[in-house]
């Protein structure tokens, strides 16, 4: 079987990639402070605000901490979303960047690698700002803590590419509703705010199943240094469903691109 | 001669719709060669297969020697392209624009910035190069993707119509830069357009397509010659029983409201001429739009 992952380029991805930091460098006051102002806000909600309603400990940590990785992985991801939904959808149909890229020997799958390539430094970008954010607010005591980079990169991976496949299907604008309305639900089946084990069976099923589950997971892990055996199982499943959405993507972004 | 691009029963569907229907053409090493039709007609399809953007339904096609199914990269390295709608980034300013499309192109480093000043020169837009592509006007814009397909020094140029939309001085101004760049390098030039005067102007030889075939080929001149008398009388506002009339030597054409009388020869038409002096009649050489349309109305 020939993979499109073949087809990439490096150097053709890095100048796609290049083309979208030089467009983030211009911008990067407004780009930035939406990263640091929502996770502030998120974490005074759900730490202070929720946290003081819940006495006890959850999964053995207070709530502050429980949910520092919840806040640090959702406002990464999301991100990493909103780049490859609305952000891949406006360069490639309005802005007919793609169009003009493919003019050039950049091939389709280079062109899809560089943006998600981009989606994920965006994401590592925001991260490197909010986890010191989190290590202020008490809710990251590990030394692993710079760890969580890792299933943070591999859930940009995952989303990032799943999320350009969508957009390369999507021919109006407005069907990206869908699409959002089912990623913010089964988000918060993930583990971001409160642990999965308290859902009821079938749900946690689900919960499980969804990669997102995994992404956080490991990212608490890592914030907190408390890693299980299921923690390793989560990175291999990461680890293939970050190589198939990838795949899928590069192909879907050919088809669309290349009639 | 060596030929620059080679299409051999070319056919583009797209489901099941025909896009482009089994059309054969050579475009000759350092010419410029036009593709004309009206819209819909299969000259952007026919572009995008050359540039390697749209996989062929049948047929072959070479660019260059090279397979378009086959090496795309080593194909898109030695054309430029001009597509019919421009598509400069409008996150970056004019510069830039040229800067970081260099790159996918993998142009030497130390060469890029000489080379884009360059030709911001060639296209006069040097003291705009800090300026926001969305404050351009057409022309400008239109002469910036000129410049950007140029940068790599392509061998061939596939311009889908160049001018489409711009007014008459902007046209010319744009048709002379061509015909500079053709003066200084043996760029082969593909052009698609449905203007006329454009194709007759520029090309060394031409294709009429419509609905994705070729209806009729060769040098400009000669399929005037060949397929239209030499002079046109265009009169409008012409009633049915006015306009009707035989002679042997005149043929007579309508469209809308303008009739339209063809002959070798101006005499023939004269009378014709003194007769309806009242509607501003119009004398003028027959160009390709008569042939076009003569063509498409069959
Ligand atoms: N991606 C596509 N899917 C389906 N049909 C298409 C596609 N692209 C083009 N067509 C159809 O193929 C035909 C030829 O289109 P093409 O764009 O080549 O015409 P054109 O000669 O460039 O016309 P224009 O002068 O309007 O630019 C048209 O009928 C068009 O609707
Ligand atoms: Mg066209």
């Amino acid at each position: 079987m020939h993979l499109g992952l073949h087809n990439i380029h490096i150097s053709d991805a890095l100048s796609v990639w290049r083309r979208n930091l030089k467009v983030y460098l211009r911008l990067w006051k407004t780009e930035l402070i939406a990263p640091v102002i929502e996770p502030v806000f998120t974490f005074f909600a759900f730490g202070f605000g929720v946290g003081a309603l819940i006495g006890s400990n959850v999964s053995g940590m207070s709530y502050l901490s429980f949910v520092g990785a919840g806040v640090l992985a959702f406002t990464v991801l999301m991100r990493t979303v909103f780049e490859m939904t609305y952000g891949a959808y406006f360069r490639m149909v309005y802005q007919s960047t793609y169009d003009a890229i493919l003019a050039t020997p950049v091939n389709a799958e280079s062109l899809a690698a560089g943006e998600i390539f981009w989606a994920i430094s965006k994401g590592v970008i925001d991260s490197l700002f909010i986890l010191p954010l989190i290590v202020i607010f008490g809710s990251a005591e590990s030394f692993y803590t710079i760890l969580a980079i890792i299933p943070l990169i591999l859930g940009c991976l995952y989303l990032g590419g799943f999320a350009l496949g969508v957009t390369a299907h999507i021919f109006d604008i407005d069907n990206f509703n869908i699409f959002f309305a089912l990623f913010f639900s089964t988000i918060f089946l993930c583990g971001a705010w409160f642990p999965v084990d308290i859902l009821p069976f079938w749900l946690q099923i689900i919960a499980y199943l969804l990669p997102t589950t995994a992404v956080i997971d490991l990212t608490r892990a890592c914030l907190s240094g408390n890693f299980y055996a299921r923690h390793l199982y989560e990175l291999i499943y990461l680890l293939v469903v970050s190589f198939l959405a990838f795949e899928w993507a590069l192909r879907s972004i050919r088809r669309r691109m290349v009639v | 001669m060596n030929h620059a691009v080679e299409a051999r029963n070319l056919i583009k569907r797209y489901r099941n719709f025909t896009a482009v229907d089994n059309i054969s053409f050579d475009v000759v090493e350092g010419e410029t060669f036009s593709i004309l039709g009206e819209n819909g007609a299969g000259k952007s399809t026919t572009m995008r297969m050359i540039a390697c953007r749209s996989p062929l339904s049948g047929g072959s096609l070479k660019v260059g020697n090279f397979d378009v199914m086959k090496n795309g990269r080593e194909i898109r390295s030695m054309i430029g392209i001009v597509p019919q709608e421009n598509n400069l980034d409008p996150d970056l300013n004019v510069k830039e624009n040229l800067l970081v499309y260099s790159r996918y192109f993998r142009l030497p480093k130390h060469s890029i910035d000489k080379r884009c000043d360059e030709l911001l020169d060639f296209i006069r837009l040097s003291d705009k190069k800090d300026a926001k592509v969305d404050h351009l006007s057409g022309g400008m814009k239109r002469r910036l993707v000129i410049a950007r397909a140029l940068l790599h020094k392509p061998k061939i140029l596939l311009l889908d119509e160049p001018t489409t939309g711009l007014d008459p001085n902007v046209r010319l101004e744009i048709w002379e830069k061509l015909e500079e760049l053709r003066s200084v390098s043996k760029l082969t030039t593909i052009l698609s357009t449905h203007y006329m005067d454009e194709a007759e102007k520029l090309s060394n030889r031409l294709v009429i397509l419509s609905d994705g075939k070729i209806i009729s080929d060769g040098v400009p001149r000669e399929i005037i010659q060949s397929n239209v008398k030499k002079y046109a009388l265009e009169i409008r506002g012409l009633n049915a029983a006015e306009a009707s009339f035989n002679h042997p030597k005149i043929i007579m054409q309508k469209r809308g409201s303008t009739h339209i009388y063809f002959a070798d020869s101006m005499e023939v038409l004269t009378p014709l001429l003194q007769r309806f002096a009242a509607k501003q009649p119009i004398l003028r050489p027959s160009n390709l739009e008569d042939v076009f349309l003569q063509f498409v109305k069959n």
